[in-house]
């Protein structure tokens, strides 16, 4: 999968989980300082991109993940 | 002041006092720190403007949220960030770039979780110097203002204190919200309760210097988990204390004696770290409490009450036990009865029955009511013998508890002395010890537990009467000198001095040492001892060599040139028969020390309060007894006198069973120089001057062995 696939989909993702406009994410939005996420939605958004990659990430490194390219390199990592 | 402490100054006000406070990073979820601040802070009623920034959020609890910080069109006094720590660092630049001067960092998850927290942390610390901010914690419960200019309760706590004047300071935010409750529940107020987590940037030393100045503070309390700059916190209590005369009251745990297991000289295994935090507390003059509940036993008899006229206490009570129980325990802590007059006794006499016990402490009977106890007080309290009184009652079944509560508080408005009461038991009194919580009479479930505080309070008033200075005197040395010879030894990675260069330091210092030389032949050593004159001693100077006299380098008592030549041929054959592998330096001669009373001077350096002094009986003793007191250096001389006093090898000093008097004068004249060259020089990791000989009252006292570690 190529990587603006993966950007697309995370961002989409990310705007279900947190329930904002899509318009909002960004590259370099921090999912808590800049999107507002709280621990809960944290590891709910591992939960979702698990399921969307149909992949199986290791929780510890994947909630240190704080912005949505970070997510992109760490997902994209697992697929290929 | 360094330039923190000067920024720290100003925003603490900003802290306590804000016009605006933006709460960074909360959201509308009950029961989660990030909600609940926001909540505390509308609860209370803040007598400014709130601003809550939170990124998933529109508004919370009808007020409109920023995204960011720097979105908020108004200036902001105050930042609260409760973001979690990996994006705190954003949320203080932000507020930096804002403007925000003050800042409080709740989040935990910095120097508290390890190396990668701590150096998260340090990037806190950057970013607020880079703006010349200041911010409490991380990894703290917030901080609460309860002057009504201000209503600040900027933390998780479930409930808002009452006003009052005691500040609460503490290193734990667990124990804050105990101490609150438990505050609650006696009616205890509070001026400011700040916990201060992990102390990042705001110290417990910058918020003593706050407090002092803070017209609602009349007391400071205080809890530590580790003192990282001992020294600048007793400067800082001391000057609190002299300046305000504001009482500091400490609580310190985590104790240990890891420092002292690790020393290499007498004094360094004597010295127990906690026993030096006693002794440098007690040096500043802060009182250093075991538990909460003697803490604030005298912090509500201090706060809520006058100060007591003398240490002259009056007991009224209704039971005989618990009086004399009481006098007991008064006595023990150092207070007096009072002695009444024939007026005051006259009164008694004329307001209560004939079986009534007139005489201090005065028994009411059990069958009394409100109005003995009240004619009781208002006798005490008119004596002028009188420094306070204590009031005990148990609950029979006569007895208006609610009513002589009630008129306890009412009768203690009209005198200008404290009061203090004891309802002994539980459910029955209960009504009435609210009463006197209410009107703020101090209570004590045990009337004896009063007479701790009582006395610590009086000792402590009295102490502000006599300067306790750390520093009284000026001396001036030849620290070049010193310098000099540390500096040499150091450049020749050297960890000791040997003997002829330790007596060079301290004798700069002004210490009494004897005349000495340092020779490498036979020849020198007679014309040398020759010049010194006789008898003299003779030790072999080597690094290789610790215990002298085991090898035969030490030859006492030499009284001539022609044996002070077999005695330098002596000591190398010994030597070199016992150790050939040690390469001697030469031979140390000094005149040999006249009998006397021996005694130790040492120094160590704690971790915390930096040089501290010890003294003690010398010889075997000092090792079996363990009869030594300490001081953090320097030392003046009248503390030094304290010192040598504290000591059971005083008595010896001063003059017993035939021993004359001896000169304690000139040897806490030589307590005072030696903490002075400790401080001076840090590079002096220990120091012992062991044995040091005091001779009779006016013939001064000389060192006859020392030994310094680098």
């Amino acid at each position: 999968m190529e990587k603006e696939e993966v950007k697309n989909k995370v961002k989409k993702v990310v705007a279900q989980v947190l329930k904002i406009d899509q318009s909002e994410v960004e590259d370099d939005s921090n999912f808590i300082f800049d999107l507002g996420a709280d621990s809960m939605q944290s590891i709910q958004l591992v939960a979702a991109f698990e399921e969307e990659f149909n992949i199986e990430m290791d929780e510890d490194e994947a909630v240190a993940v704080q912005t949505i390219s970070e997510a992109v390199d760490f997902i994209s990592g697992y697929l290929n | 002041m360094t330039k923190r402490a000067s920024v720290h100054s100003k925003n603490l006000q900003t802290i306590f006092y804000p016009n605006s406070v933006a709460i960074v990073g909360t959201n509308k979820v009950k029961g989660t720190v990030p909600g609940d601040i926001f909540t505390n802070i509308l609860d209370a009623e803040l007598n400014g403007v709130i601003y809550p920034v939170s990124p998933g959020e529109k508004f919370i609890k009808g007020v409109k949220t920023y995204k960011y910080v720097v979105d908020i069109p108004d200036p902001v006094d105050l930042a609260v960030i409760v973001f979690p720590s990996s994006v705190c660092n954003k949320a203080l630049e932000q507020c930096g770039q804002k403007g925000i001067k003050a800042v409080i960092i709740i989040s935990a998850g910095f120097k508290e979780v390890g190396e990668k927290g701590l150096k998260k942390e340090m990037e806190l610390l950057e970013i607020a110097e880079k703006y010349d901010m200041s911010f409490i914690g991380p990894n703290c419960l917030g901080v609460i203002n309860t002057d009504p200019f201000s209503r600040l309760n900027a933390s998780f706590a479930r409930k808002f204190p009452a006003e009052g004047n005691i500040a609460f300071l503490s290193q734990s935010g667990a124990l804050c919200t105990a101490v609150l409750d438990y505050a609650l529940a006696k009616n205890i107020g509070f001026s400011k309760f700040v916990s201060f987590g992990n102390k990042a940037d705001i110290s417990e030393i910058d918020l003593l210097y706050y407090l002092m100045d803070d017209e609602q503070t009349k007391i400071i309390l205080l809890y530590l988990e580790e003192i990282s700059d001992g020294q600048g916190l007793i400067k800082a209590a001391q000057d609190v204390i002299q300046k305000s005369q504001k009482p500091v009251l400490i609580m310190k745990s985590g104790r240990t004696s890891a420092g002292a297991s690790a020393a290499a000289s007498h004094t360094g295994s004597l010295a127990g770290s906690d026993q030096i935090c006693d002794v440098a507390f007690r040096q500043a003059g802060i009182i250093r409490c075991e538990n909460i509940e003697e803490m604030f036993n005298i912090a509500i008899a201090y706060a809520y009450q006058p100060i007591p006229k003398s240490d002259k206490v009056a007991i009224i009570t209704n039971a005989g036990g618990p009086g004399v129980l009481t006098t007991d325990a008064a006595i023990k802590a150092g207070l007096q009865l009072a002695k009444f007059s024939e007026e005051t006794t006259l009164a008694l006499k004329k307001s209560l029955p004939a079986a009534a016990n007139i005489k201090n402490p005065v028994d009411v009977i059990g069958d009394a009511r409100a109005d003995r106890y009240i004619a009781a007080i208002n006798a005490a309290m008119t004596d002028g013998d009188v420094g306070s009184v204590i009031v005990i009652l148990t609950p029979q079944s006569m007895t208006d508890i609610d009513t002589i509560a009630f008129e306890i508080a009412q009768a203690s408005k009209h005198y200008d002395k404290p009061v203090y009461a004891s309802f002994m038991g539980e459910a029955d009194v209960a009504s009435g010890i609210r009463i006197l919580q209410q009107h703020h009479i101090p209570h004590y479930i045990l009337p004896e537990s009063v007479c701790n505080p009582l006395a610590t309070i009086y000792n402590f008033c009295q102490s502000l009467k006599t300067e306790n200075k750390l520093v009284t005197t000026d001396l001036s040395f030849n620290k070049d000198a010193v310098n000099s010879i540390l500096s040499s030894a150091q450049n020749d990675n050297k960890s000791y001095l040997p003997e002829y260069l330790a007596v060079k330091v301290i004798q700069e210092y002004g210490l009494p040492v004897l005349e000495n030389r340092f020779v490498k032949t036979e020849d020198e050593a007679a014309r040398m001892a020759g010049e010194i004159g006789f008898p003299v001693v003779m030790k072999v100077m080597s690094e290789d060599i610790v215990h002298k006299f085991d090898v035969g380098g030490i030859v006492l008592d030499i009284q001539s040139e022609e044996d002070a030549k077999t005695a330098f041929r002596s000591i190398h054959e010994k030597v070199n028969k016992a150790m050939p592998e040690a390469v001697i330096d030469g031979i140390y001669i000094a005149r040999q020390v006249p009998k006397g009373t021996e005694v130790i001077l040492g120094v160590k350096k704690d971790p915390s309060f930096g040089p501290v002094i010890m003294f003690g009986l010398g010889g075997i003793f000092v090792e079996i007894f363990k009869d030594v007191s300490f001081r953090v250096a320097p030392v003046s001389k009248q503390e030094a006198i304290r010192m040598i006093n504290e000591t059971k090898a005083s008595k010896l000093l001063a003059g017993a069973r035939g021993i004359p008097e001896m000169d304690v004068d000139s040897l806490a004249e030589a307590i005072e120089k030696l903490s002075h060259l400790a401080v001076d020089f840090p590079q002096i990791s220990e120091l012992d001057i062991n044995p040091m000989i005091v001779l009779e009252k006016g013939k001064g006292c000389f060192v006859a062995d020392t030994k310094i570690i680098l």
